[in-house]
């Protein structure tokens, strides 16, 4: 299949770098924009589709990279190419500020905030002296380059063909690797990205700076073919105009990005024989598309391509591929009943930095307050470093709440907690990661669009957003480590055995082989402390039976184990001390035995429910 | 700047703040019944000011007829994108969006067949004659605007709370599922939604009209104004539109009063420091996620 596929690209490229011997002077015009837009509709589905940053901004990104270009030539007297890295630098600067209320906003907040600075940026292109006002900036300088003259359309293609080639290649290399598995994990779900070691608020700049970056080649180049920049030409309308040509060519999907812009470019174009008929024409098939084609232009075509393969004999589509293109999820009995192989330690790591006698998890008068509700109150407790500790308690008794303080979804009122002797209450979920405290969560938080390898993978790289840039300037990298990632992910998949389902979208699988999932994930950040925050929910008897081996065999390769449960039976069994809690507060603690013979245990929690003899606390 | 000053350019504030209001108000119905964000909602507003040209002043209906008669159409027309969009309702609302983007576009080409790429100024309904409230100089037609604003707000508010067609879209913004337990026609709250939000914006559209000129192109203007007032009193609150409406109105009035053309550039800064500060709006519900 890959011949194929490699045939299919070859005659692309020979398509593109034809294209100027095949069309007309108007023609020649027109692949041009498409190209620009291309860059944009790229850099907009990076942001936009990959990081799930809602930039509505990328109009003017694009307008800070044609308003450099030209302010620095014209006003400035600097050369074209002079001009041009000053230009991306100007509008990656733009892009810095254009998302920092990302930080703090997020989906349509942001949307409109994005879309305000830049209707404040437009404002001030319209008002201000040195961009020539509404007028703009005529008599741009042609590009400079050699023999070549740039002046001549045909001749810009091929400039303008390589930079979307580059951008585009470059694009691609990101999404491929942990740049856009990282985005795509905090798209789908910002807080367990947190957890599994994602620097979140770093991602989200990062993805702006991207965008932004992509926006000012384009402009830049803009500026060298049209050689006038006006403010209407990065107005609200192309903005809209880029982010149809992002969704209906399917959001994260880079293809898909180029695809929308070159298809919404082209019939735009071709309405112009409408003449006043156009724009309406144009609004009411961009409905149709919506409405007619809810995959986008991309999953149309992914669909087609796994239907022509399936007719061709001899090729093979597997389960996965079939999966992800048409949504066909074939898992079912695919490992759900083996058990866990007791072989194999389960932490890829031994850890050997766990201090003599320093308790591995130190929970010191943490108090929590939400507004008027005290949902934790002066709680203290110690775990020893390889036990197997429970917290039972019923709903709304704060055990969550101390794993959420604990893992740095929110700070405490007062209080802290320590894992082996360094602080990790109060600081970014990300940096507890780094400190060896992990989670898995009561409601499954997995990365719905990856892979079951994928979520693993994002817990496993450890890489900071500082080693970004290896994109640039060190790309053959990363293939190495891309498959060392994989290796060791596997490796883990291999104990948990999940191998059979890494291909699978994690969200596909059934529940029970779900909550392994997160607890590999969990374990793949190679944590010294593993909160679980009721595993059993769910699960089946024999799942359960898994479970509680699961659990111990994490114990065993070093790693101590907190976990919330409320079935008892599986406590009793599993657990070395229990604490109880009640209503934000320690209600006893001790071993199963001891907490479970407290009268005052019984009266308050395990009496009502008579739990001890159904073994069951889930109502 | 003297205290008159102050007060006089604060009613002009409040006014044009009426208008983003109700804006806002559109946004947010169809926002909490459907979850959607109507991109399409300002070009609505400006076929609502089209359609008062057509009736106020060039067939010369009274100014109440014309009104109820562009509200009645545009409220037909958003129905209608309603149906059209339905199949993506609780599936696709990315794509959805999309979609009002779409007939946005297309409203705005049709405006230019019907009434031209020109553009019309539409005089105001009663003379415009300043009125000197204890020394302060109010222009009548800003009182007007607020007069009819406030009842459009009174109507909408007595609708949601008294009707049962009211009170059954509130339960379908609530929780849809349960709401269709409960015997609710959902599909067609979402239309009513969508309908009312059109309806409204013809009344932006109509008082907005003389104080601006009407174009095609107003509908961008006006439309993120009036989005960036729903997110500012804190989106799909009804009370959070006007309170947002009317504060972007005075922080837009003093902006253009101390530094003219660069109002709008002051206007979105301080609505980005604000939500920055305040990231679920003025009257928006802090909510705390429980993983």
């Amino acid at each position: 299949m890959t011949l194929l596929r490699r045939l299919a690209g070859a005659g692309a490229v020979v398509v593109l770098l034809a294209v100027p011997y095949g069309v007309t002077y108007y023609g020649i015009h027109i692949a041009n924009l498409v190209l620009i837009f291309i860059m944009l509709a790229v850099g907009l589905s990076l942001v936009l589709g990959y990081a799930g940053q809602v930039n509505l901004a990328q109009a003017a990104f694009f307008g800070m990279g044609a308003y450099a270009s030209a302010v620095l030539t014209v006003k400035v007297g600097l050369g074209y190419w002079a001009a041009f890295p000053l230009s991306v630098i100007a509008a990656g600067l733009l892009g810095v500020l254009v998302g920092l209320p990302s930080l703090r906003v997020q989906s349509h907040y942001l949307g409109i905030v994005t879309l305000g600075l830049a209707v404040a940026f437009s404002a001030i292109l319209v008002n201000a002296s040195f961009t020539g006002q509404a007028v703009g900036l005529p008599g741009l300088p042609v590009p400079p380059l050699g023999p070549v003259d740039l002046s001549d359309e045909y001749n810009y293609y091929y400039l303008l063909l390589a930079a979307a080639g580059l951008l585009f290649a470059l694009a691609r290399l990101m999404v491929t690797t942990e740049l856009g598995r990282r985005f795509q994990a905090m798209r789908d779900d910002a807080l367990a990205a947190a957890h599994m070691g994602v620097e979140v608020p770093a991602y989200r700049m990062v993805a702006f700076v991207i965008a932004a970056c992509y926006a000012g080649v384009a402009g830049a180049l803009y500026a060298g073919l049209i050689r006038y920049v006006s403010p209407d030409t990065f107005s609200l309308a192309i903005m809209f105009l880029l982010l149809a040509m992002v969704i209906v060519g399917g959001r994260d999907n880079i293809y898909g990005a180029a695809l929308g812009a070159t298809v919404l470019l082209i019939v735009r174009e071709q309405f112009v024989d409408l003449q006043k008929y156009q724009q309406v024409a144009y609004g009411l098939l961009i409905v149709g598309m919506v409405v007619a084609a809810p995959e986008g232009l991309a999953g149309l075509v992914g669909r087609v391509w796994i239907r022509v393969k399936r007719a061709i004999p001899g090729a093979r589509v597997t389960p996965a591929e079939a999966e992800r293109a048409l949504g066909e999820a074939e898992v079912s009995g695919l490992g759900v009943d083996d058990g866990i192989a007791a072989r194999a330690p389960l932490a890829l790591v031994q850890d050997e930095r766990q201090p003599d006698g320093v308790p591995a998890l130190e929970v010191d008068g943490v108090s929590k307050r939400f507004k008027g509700l005290t949902a934790l109150d002066d709680v203290t407790l110690s775990v020893a470093a390889g036990a197997i500790h429970g917290i039972v308690g019923p709903n709304g008794s704060g055990k969550t709440t101390l794993f959420n303080i604990a893992t740095g979804v929110y700070g405490p009122t007062s209080g802290e907690v320590r894992a082996y002797g360094d602080r990790v209450s109060g600081r970014a979920a990300y940096r507890i990661c780094d400190r060896g405290v992990a989670r898995t969560f009561q409601a499954l938080r997995l990365f719905r669009s990856l892979t079951v390898r994928e979520n693993v993978m994002v817990a496993l790289d450890r890489a900071r957003p500082t080693s970004l840039w290896r994109y640039v300037l060190a790309p053959w990298t990363f293939r190495r480590r891309e498959r060392a990632l994989k290796a060791r992910a596997d490796e883990l998949l291999e104990r948990f055995r999940l191998s059979r389902v890494a291909d699978f979208r994690a969200t596909n699988l059934p529940y029970g082989q779900q909550r392994l999932v997160e607890i590999a994930r969990a374990m793949a950040t190679g944590p010294r402390v593993l909160l679980l925050d009721e595993p059993a929910a769910g699960l089946s008897s024999a799942e359960m039976n898994d479970l509680r081996e699961l659990v111990t065999r994490i114990r065993d390769s070093g790693i101590t184990v907190v976990l919330i449960e409320h079935n008892m039976g599986l406590v009793m069994t599993l657990c070395d001390r229990v604490t109880v809690f009640a209503s934000g507060r320690v209600l006893a603690e001790g071993t199963p035995e001891h907490v479970t013979r407290d009268p005052e245990v019984i009266e308050t929690y395990l009496g009502d429910a008579d739990l001890l003899a159904t073994g069951d606390g889930r109502p | 700047m003297d205290l008159r000053e102050i007060l006089q350019t604060g009613v002009g504030g409040l006014s044009i703040g009426a208008v983003y209001a109700l804006v806002a108000l559109g946004f947010s119905i169809v926002y909490r019944t459907i979850g959607l964000v109507n991109f399409g909602h300002g070009d609505v507003l400006m076929v609502g000011a089209f359609l008062m040209v057509t009736f106020f002043v060039n067939s010369h209906l009274a100014f109440p007829l014309a009104l109820v008669i562009a509200v009645a159409l545009t409220a037909t027309m958003g129905f209608g994108f309603e149906r059209v969009l339905r199949p993506l309702e609780r599936k696709d609302l990315d794509l959805m969006l999309i979609g009002t983007i779409g007939f946005g576009i297309a409203l705005e080409g049709a405006a230019v067949l019907i009434w031209g790429s020109e553009g019309q100024a539409m005089p105001t309904p009663i003379n415009d004659t300043p009125i000197n409230l204890a020394g302060v100089t109010v222009r009548s037609y800003d009182v007007l605007v607020l007069v009819l604003a406030a009842a459009v707000v009174v109507g909408l508010y007595l609708f949601l709370e008294r009707a049962k067609a009211g009170t059954a879209m509130q339960a379908a913004a609530m929780d849809h599922e349960a709401a269709t337990a409960m015997g609710i026609d959902v599909a067609r709250c979402n239309g009513r939604a969508f309908a009312i939000g059109a309806g409204i914006a013809a009344v932006a559209g109509a008082l907005v009209g003389p104080r601006l000129y009407v174009s095609a192109g107003m509908g961008a203007a006006v439309g993120v104004k009036g989005f960036a007032a729903a997110i500012l009193g804190g989106f799909g609150n009804i009370p959070g539109a006007i309170v947002g409406g009317l504060a972007l109105g005075l922080i837009e009035a003093y902006a253009s009063g101390s530094r003219g053309s660069y109002s709008d550039v002051i206007t979105f800064v301080v609505f980005t420091a604000v939500i920055m500060l305040r990231p679920s709006g003025l009257l928006g519900e802090r909510t705390v996620s429980r993983p």
